[in-house]
């Protein structure tokens, strides 16, 4: 009967006070953006494509968040994004976005790299410049591409031009050196032919020795590859009819420009195979590329970092995997 | 015999509409009620008193553990994709958008759901419910309406407790125990959780306070035959109870989310 | 004026197969006490559930001050409930409520009254009832006769034009009973109310009533004045009347 001195009243009160404190309490820590809603500016970025971004995902200049995407809408076949950013945070006209990835499998993000310039966006303007960062699965694939063509031109090359075809080769320049023949004939018997080897070998020396070496160049090499492969078939081919000695080749030495040209080809492919003689059987050697090498290294390196990353970074995937496996 | 057993497989989907039918019509009638005078203030907060603050233990130690055996079992996955940081998260959006409605209704009826169905179940049979039918008052205003109304109040405040203590006993585990990054654990709470996760959780809450008081009452309002009939009044009232809150939480939770 | 209160007409009333009232027919006239009598199990309390609308009949008609309420809407029924009260057979006392809470609890929903006022007319019911003592205590630490007696107070306690007692004098001492007996005589021809009295105490009922019902068969087999019931040579009234007879004692008959 004790218990009656407080009425039902305070005892209610003291719960649902309780309660309300819980309710606020969680609200405030958990609210910091809640009422972003109203405040800062609104700029656009216009993207090809908005997938993986949400409302509410996060913006970042160097990794700290200044506002929230506020809205994705269709606009024509592009994706308009709003992003609402903090007031006072001021953003260079010639700024670039970027749309990333909070790690390997996680939350898209707006990154703004900012411009070096003194005018500043007001709300309603946009940000023309995107980057378009290939994201990690692409990297992946490309990567393994990559990869695996330098592999097998590796290989190619080594099993091609073995001890005996060097010496070959040797021999056959040797043989036009001091032989000068019908070069006529060979002109006429082969003529496609050289011309096809010829252009093909200083397109492909010239290439390899500009080096352009990016990840997306070397998929694309396929074609690098298989004329490198044709390059040294055919010239197999022409050392061997020489080797048969068909007589031709006093008409070759005739030819003072055919000659030349086929030198320096020659010389170009000698070059190529002394560098990757040099070279320790890296890729980036074989190829006397130092920033195809460098790039992949990176590449690698992301990927690896990206690995890594995965122990630190917050994707609402995992989250989302995990929750279907709970619920 | 044929017929018998022909008879019964169309009776027990019958019994099923009806019973539906009865608890909707219930559901109706407390809703109409509860905005017409009079309002029984003093009823609706002895209830309140009953349903909130008597089960608030309860509601404490459920909700406490749970989050703490969360933290545990979590962390124990997380561990294995070195994502432990993600252990309060996990808690947190565990806590707010399920566990804490669900569990904390599920004790409620278990506690005062059951207390429901056997009061009222007693109160048919001593003709109680008759006593106040020939003073011309509506038994479901006098005895339904408090209950439904202080569950519908009562449960979304014990489940924020309920929600806030389970991540306390989360970060407890976590954090103390296991020895997980606090920053890394807080941060994710803060920045996972958002406030319609804690919001609908809320209100799935109410709807299950409403669920589960008028589906007590219901039961315990329409007892037959003496104290058997108040027993079997309990048990079919915390069984339905539970089983209905449970598939309402699915489709309320597909909705909302 | 009417000289009925209540009128029953060809009152029907089943339970699956079971006939407990078969085609009652009974007036029970104003500002009189009217007894029922009958067999235990003979549906008594049922016919009083249906004067108050309590129970539907499955056909027949019940007039009450010159409405028929077997097919009032709740919100009229309640009307009409408002000018009765009832005691029922085993108290139906709030057990939530304390004594003094479960009798005043009518006059606090019904009628609008200072707290004082309330507890003046509690009081005084209760020191009729021989129970004011006990206004703290709570209906599950009664005894059976002492809960009938807080019953027969709630039941009174309003004033209503109606009052049904279903056996207000059975689970009481034979002294209780008397007290219990005369306090009912005394009110109702003090405040002349209609006073609808079921019971088996044959020697007390003789002692208040101005009518008696003899309910036998889900019928009323007679009605009368207690001295023409006793007089009665119809078989099951003479079986009855018999039964409570102790021999050499005459009882209170000539009360
Ligand atoms: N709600 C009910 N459902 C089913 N049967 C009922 C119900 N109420 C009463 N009965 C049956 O009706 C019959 C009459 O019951 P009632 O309570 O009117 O008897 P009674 O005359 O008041 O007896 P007693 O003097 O012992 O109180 C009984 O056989 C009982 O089984
Ligand atoms: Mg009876």
């Amino acid at each position: 009967m004790d218990r009656k001195k407080i009425s039902s009243e305070v005892w209610v009160g003291v719960v649902v006070l309780i309660g309300i404190l819980s309710l606020f309490y969680m609200s405030m820590r958990i609210g910091k953006f809640g009422t972003l809603h109203r405040q800062g500016y609104e700029i656009k970025v216009t993207l090809d494509n908005a997938n993986g971004l949400d409302p509410r995902s996060p913006i970042q200049i160097a990794g700290v968040e200044v506002g929230k995407v506020s809205a994705i809408k269709l606009d024509g076949y592009k994706a308009l994004i709003l992003l609402r950013v903090k007031d006072g945070v001021k953003i260079p006209v010639d700024s670039k976005a970027a749309v990333k990835t909070q790690g390997v499998l996680g939350d898209k993000y707006i990154e703004i790299i900012p411009g070096v310039g003194q005018t500043y966006l007001a709300g309603g303007d946009r940000i023309n410049d995107i980057i378009t960062v290939p994201d990690f699965g692409e990297i992946f694939t490309q990567v393994n591409v990559a990869a695996k063509n330098f592999g097998d031109t590796m290989s190619e090359f080594k099993g091609i031009i073995g001890e005996q075809e060097k010496i070959s080769i040797k021999k056959s320049i040797d043989n036009i050196q001091v032989v000068s023949g019908d070069f006529k004939n060979l002109v006429s018997a082969n003529k496609n032919n050289i011309t096809r080897i010829v252009t093909n070998m200083e397109a492909i020396s010239k290439d390899i020795e500009a080096g352009k070496g990016t990840i997306g160049k070397l998929v694309k090499d396929d074609t690098l590859y298989n004329d490198a492969k044709d390059v040294v078939a055919s010239l197999k081919n022409i050392s061997g009819d020489i080797e048969q000695g068909k007589g031709t080749l006093g008409k070759l030495a005739k030819d003072e420009t055919l000659y030349d040209e086929a030198k320096d080809a020659i010389g170009n492919i000698k070059e190529l195979t002394d560098g990757m003689k040099k070279g320790e059987g890296t890729l980036g050697k074989l190829a006397k590329d130092d920033s195809l090498y460098k790039e992949t290294e990176k590449a690698m390196k992301k990927i690896q970092k990206g690995a890594e990353g995965l122990q630190e970074m917050t994707p609402i995937t995992i989250l989302g995997t995990i929750f279907g496996t709970f619920f | 015999m044929f017929r018998k057993i022909l008879r019964s497989i169309f009776q027990l989907p019958l019994t099923f509409l009806q019973e539906l039918g009865n608890i909707s019509r219930m559901f109706l009638q407390v809703t109409y009620l509860s905005f017409r005078r009079p309002f029984k203030l003093d009823y609706i907060f002895k209830q309140m008193e009953f349903i909130g603050v008597r089960s608030m233990l309860v509601v404490v130690i459920t909700g406490t553990f749970t989050g703490m055996v969360l933290a545990l079992q979590s962390s124990y996955g997380f561990r294995k994709f070195g994502a432990e940081g993600l252990v309060g998260a996990i808690v947190a959006l565990s806590m707010t958008r399920e566990l804490g409605p669900v569990l904390t209704s599920l004790m409620v009826t278990g506690r005062a759901g059951s207390s429901m169905a056997a009061e009222l179940g007693t109160m048919r049979v001593t003709e109680q419910i008759d006593a106040l039918t020939v003073m011309a008052l509506n038994p479901v205003k006098y005895l339904i309406v408090p209950r439904v109304v202080a569950s519908f109040l009562m449960l979304p405040v014990l489940t924020i407790i309920s929600d806030l203590l389970g991540i306390v006993g989360g970060y407890i585990i976590g954090v103390k125990l296991l020895g997980i990054n606090e920053g890394a654990f807080i941060n994710k709470i803060e920045k996972t959780l958002d406030l319609p996760d804690i919001y609908n959780g809320l209100v799935k809450a109410a709807v299950f306070g409403i669920i589960l008081s008028v589906i007590s009452c219901y039961k315990g309002y329409y007892t037959r035959g003496g104290a058997e009939g108040v027993g079997r009044a309990t048990t079919e009232a915390v069984v339905l109870s539970s089983v209905t809150i449970l598939i309402s939480d699915y489709v309320l939770t597909s909705i909302m989310f | 004026m009417e000289e009925r209160a209540i009128h029953i007409v060809d009152l029907h009333k089943s339970f699956r197969d079971q006939k407990v009232l078969d085609g009652i027919n009974l007036e029970v006239e104003k500002e009189k006490i009217t007894v029922i009598i009958g067999k235990s199990g003979g549906g008594k309390s049922v016919l009083l559930k249906h004067m108050i609308g309590l129970l539907k009949p499955d056909s027949g008609e019940i007039w009450v001050n010159g409405t028929e309420i077997t097919k009032l809407n709740d919100k009229k029924l309640n009307e009409v409930r408002k000018t009765f009260g009832m005691l029922f057979q085993e108290a139906a006392l709030f057990d939530s409520m304390n004594v003094y809470e479960n009798v005043s609890f009518p006059l606090r929903e019904h009628r609008s009254m200072s707290e004082k006022e309330i507890e003046r007319i509690v009081e005084e019911r209760l020191k009729q009832v021989g129970l004011l003592a006990f206004k703290e205590k709570m209906p599950s630490e009664l005894s059976g006769g002492m809960k009938k007696r807080v019953g027969l107070a709630r039941a009174l306690v309003c004033d209503p034009d109606i009052i049904l007692f279903d056996e207000p004098t059975s689970a009481l001492d034979p002294v209780i009973s008397l007290t219990i007996l005369d306090l009912i005589k005394e009110t109702q021809s003090y405040i002349k109310k209609t006073y609808v009295v079921i019971s088996h105490d044959i020697l007390g009922m003789f002692r208040i009533a101005d009518k008696v019902a003899m309910l036998s068969d889900g019928k009323i087999i007679e009605y009368g004045t207690p001295q023409e019931i006793r007089r009665s040579k119809h078989e099951i009234t003479q079986e009855f009347l018999q039964a409570t007879q102790i021999p050499g004692f005459t009882g209170g008959s000539h009360g």
